[in-house]
């Protein structure tokens, strides 16, 4: 026997599992129980008085404690955004969707949300914007409770407005 | 509405991650694995600059030149280097007891091989002789895993 088979073996099958106990930790889990009350729990630094959403124990600006809680509601304009056309695995968003970053009135920093009930080709910088909940009783403390972001019509902030929160 | 930090009840969720991966083998870790399931032979390759080369890639990884001739090796070997997982996780790893990671370097190789090593971790360290547990002839199927894993030689 000088050598192996001539045949290869063509392929195998590897599957990887990867299993997560993810422990929200004290501050984001006030943020999701605050969802169940439709709202966007913030924190505000203690130095600068800058609030960040979802609400971050020190700020990673001033490397102040940011103790103090604000509860922000769902209302903010889009700071950027992109069109999806590619459908993403676990995402079962009908295509073409915008995903947006969203400058909550009240927070200095953006959170992501899809941007519904409007053309994809209609959502821009600088649009108004307020957070479409899932019902009363249906809300279970998750991401998940904001179902997506849609127009108020309310005139277009200026980019004075949200340019440093992106 | 305001509120002072305080604690709250921790949350939790159990999440996973799955990728269920079917890679291409190619011509020269294709053989190799039909070596294991076919002939029980683990095999390498002669190559420049880096003696017998287990798994094979077919070059030098020196001067990219390409591997010369196939070198069946022994399933015994030298434990080079080991790391025990004390606690394994469900469909992660390939064992629900602790087992560990080794890479021994197979009688008549040149490079390290890496599998697992399952019994015996107490005595188990860089040096230990070792031997590969084959897979049952009707349940190899030309895989790594054909051979089970290596058993310290006592």
């Amino acid at each position: 026997m000088h050598e192996p088979p001539k045949e290869p073996v063509k392929y195998v099958e590897a599957n990887l599992y990867l299993p997560y106990r993810y422990v929200a930790g004290d501050y984001r889990a006030r943020f999701f129980a605050a969802m169940k009350q439709k709202k966007f729990l913030g924190s505000k630094c203690s130095k600068t008085g800058k609030v960040f959403v979802s609400p971050l124990v020190n700020s990673p600006e001033s490397f102040a404690p940011a103790t103090e809680f604000v509860a922000l509601e769902g209302r903010g304009v889009v700071t950027t955004f992109c069109i999806v056309n590619i459908p993403v695995i676990g995402r079962d968003l009908q295509l073409p969707y915008v995903a947006a970053s969203v400058a909550l009135d009240g927070a200095d920093i953006s959170i992501f949300g899809a941007i519904q009930e409007c053309a994809p080709e209609a959502v821009h910088m600088g649009m108004r914007v307020e957070a479409v909940w899932k019902p009363d009783g249906e809300r279970t403390g998750s991401f998940d409770d904001v179902l997506y972001f849609k127009p108020t019509g309310e005139p277009d902030a200026p980019p004075a407005a949200y340019i440093n929160r992106l | 509405m305001t509120t002072s930090a305080g604690s709250v009840e921790p949350m939790h969720a159990e999440q996973a991650m799955e990728f269920p991966y079917k890679h291409s083998t190619g011509e020269t870790i294709g053989r190799f694995l039909a070596g294991l399931k076919e002939q029980k032979t683990i095999w390498g390759q002669r190559v420049a600059g880096q003696g017998v080369v287990v798994p094979p890639v077919g070059y030098s990884e020196i001067d990219a030149s390409a591997a010369q001739d196939w070198v069946a090796v022994q399933d015994t070997g030298t434990v080079t280097a080991a790391a025990v997982v004390h606690r394994p996780l469900e469909r992660l790893h390939p064992f629900a007891e602790p087992f560990a990671y080794v890479l021994v370097k197979l009688d008549g190789a040149d490079t390290g091989f890496a599998h697992v090593v399952k019994d015996g971790l107490d005595k188990l360290k860089v040096g230990t002789r070792v031997r590969a547990v084959w897979a049952a002839d009707e349940e190899r199927k030309g895989h790594v895993r054909d051979i089970v894993c290596f058993r310290i030689i006592d």
